[in-house]
């Protein structure tokens, strides 16, 4: 769907100053279909691919191609993209219904079909109620659902979403969560940045990983997964006077109601539970360690800031 | 066919944004505050009382058109920035010229508007004054337009590459020198001098030359005005306009909006 190629941006504000290196040589791709989630701390070049992708700013290397399907020319490949900036204002004097006829006349939509879409999406949205006042008197909340609204309003094929969840209260999050999944699941390409972590581990198949203008990582999430899995496994034991044991324990807990947790590397887990069959002791459970995405990112974020 | 449709979309709403901030209440404020002066001024006046109208009710106009023309235009581009709008109009497939003229044109609406206005109260202040509303009179209102026009365009243009602050001052400074250059040029100390004189010459073909399209001083004090005069002073305008409109669609067309 779409292919970001060996991209460079680097920004000077003027003569004087330093360059800075925004992104440095950045390729990463967009497959048809997917839910693709855009992570990285503040600063690690999200927006500037986003805006580079949406040909506000032009890459000091390297190109964005779009696939045939989209269409030919940069017109027609905008027919089929829905995009929403970060923390959009949008035109505060007019009320929701015109800036929504205002988006839909410029995506070739007819006064017909923009009627229906609202129709439509406006309950689902939870802002129909709202349509007939100004902006200017939306909450954040608010603004960013008739945002998302105006972004799939003509249907794109590709939706492009710079930080959709960001600012939003827990509740408004879940919602706007299930109305990209409900709209990807429609067979649309969806690519959104975002800080939360865990939004995306939720809903996103792939992910691509930026992380001070680099590329860190892109591909499958359950991949990413895999491959920073400690292969560790808690023990939980239920035992009031837990004798020290002869291996080797990575970490120990222990918890109300006599419940210990050891911790041991995959290697001695079956020494472990020998051991303490042996022992006697009440055995509860047995669960393998599996990373979230959040502590991946973290943990690669933290790597990087050590000094070299 | 479909961009212009799409040219026109933008215009409309841009308008109607513009409309709704409340900008013509100024608009409202001018043309009360002129129906007031004028009555005041001529109580001090002597026999002449719908000339004293219409040189307030045009000097108004002129002031408050130029003064919409110079703020509006010197934020139009970077409000739209700051506030990510512009991201939502070019992210659809509308050309950026499209996004550009169509901003141009509903901020010229406005203008209209605004011109229209205050025109009808003066020209009625005229009337009530036993005044004659000559075509000279319409003919000033319609290059006061095609001046704003060019004031716009000239303050869009700086505010490609600068602050809408200083890309103001600047457009303020060509404004007053395009206006003063004439009788300038004709004082005896340019006279004497060839080497200004050549300077002041080559100002023409670079800066725009404002007082080509001030016909406030025919109104008042000539009363007729040459036939290839107006022809050549609106194809000046008109072709000055082009040549910005055409330069900020360059400009725009390259420029990261960032």
């Amino acid at each position: 769907m779409l292919n970001f190629h060996g991209i460079t941006k680097i920004f000077k504000s003027d003569l004087l100053s330093q360059p800075f290196v925004a992104l440095d040589d950045v390729s990463f791709d967009i497959p048809g279909g997917a839910m693709v989630g855009f992570l990285g701390a503040n600063g690690a070049g999200k927006t500037t691919s986003i805006k580079i992708i949406m040909d506000f700013i032009r890459p000091d290397k390297g190109h964005v191609t779009f696939s045939k399907d989209l269409g030919e020319d940069k017109i027609k490949v905008f027919r089929n993209i829905g995009f929403l900036p970060e923390r959009p204002y949008f035109y505060q004097n007019l009320t929701g219904m015109e800036f929504l006829f205002f988006m839909g006349a410029l995506s070739e939509l007819s006064r017909a079909h923009i009627q229906q879409e609202i129709k439509f999406w406006g309950p689902r949205f939870k802002i129909d109620h709202a349509l007939k006042r100004e902006l200017k008197t939306y909450s954040k909340g608010m603004l960013q659902r008739i945002g998302f609204l105006a972004t799939i309003l003509h249907g794109p094929e590709l939706i492009i979403l710079d930080e959709p969840l960001s600012g939003l209260d827990p509740i408004g999050r879940k919602e706007l969560k299930d109305v990209i999944v409900e709209v990807h699941r429609k067979g649309k390409t969806v690519f959104f940045s975002s800080h939360i972590v865990p939004d995306i581990e939720e809903i996103c198949d792939r992910v691509v990983f930026l992380k001070e203008g680099k590329l860190v990582y892109s591909g499958q999430v359950d991949t990413l997964l895999k491959s920073n899995e400690e292969l560790e496994y808690i023990v939980k034991v239920k035992s009031e006077n837990l004798f020290p044991l002869s291996t080797q324990i990575v970490k120990r807990e222990n918890y109300p109601g006599n419940l210990v947790m050891l911790t041991v590397k995959e290697n001695l887990r079956v020494h472990l539970l020998d051991e303490l069959i042996k022992t006697k002791v009440d055995i509860v459970g047995l669960e393998q360690v599996r990373p979230s995405l959040e502590e991946i990112f973290y943990k690669t974020r933290s790597a990087h800031a050590q000094p070299q | 066919m479909l961009n212009l449709s799409k040219v026109i979309t933008i215009a409309r709403y841009t308008f109607k944004e513009i409309l709704k901030s409340r900008i013509l209440y100024s608009t409202i404020i001018c043309g009360l505050s002129l129906i007031v002066i004028t009555f005041v001024a001529t109580e001090f006046t002597y026999g002449v009382p719908e000339k004293i109208a219409l040189d307030f009710g045009l000097g108004m106009l002129s002031i408050s058109s130029l003064g919409i023309s110079l703020f509006m235009g010197a934020t139009l581009l970077s409000k739209e920035i700051e506030s990510r709008t512009v991201y939502m109009v070019i992210s659809r497939p509308v050309p950026r010229w499209a996004f550009i003229v169509g901003k141009l044109m509903g901020l010229m609406g406005v203008l209209i508007v605004n011109v229209g206005i205050l025109s009808l109260m003066t020209l009625t202040c005229v009337s009530l004054l036993g005044g004659n509303i000559s075509s000279i009179i319409l003919l000033a209102i319609l290059f006061n337009i095609l001046e704003c026009l060019l004031l716009l365009l000239v303050v869009v243009f700086f505010s490609l590459f600068s602050n809408p602050i200083l890309s103001s001052i600047i457009t303020t400074l060509i404004l007053v020198l395009g206006h003063a250059v004439r009788e300038t040029q004709l004082t005896h100390f340019v006279q004497s001098r060839p080497l200004l004189k050549t300077i002041l010459s080559f100002y023409h073909l670079v800066l725009p030359a404002f007082y080509k399209l001030n016909l406030k001083e025919f109104v008042t004090y000539k009363q007729h005005i040459e036939y290839d005069y107006l022809v050549l002073a609106a194809t000046y305008g008109g072709l000055y306009s082009l040549f910005l409109l055409l330069m900020i669609i360059f400009l725009f067309n390259r420029r990261n909006i960032d």
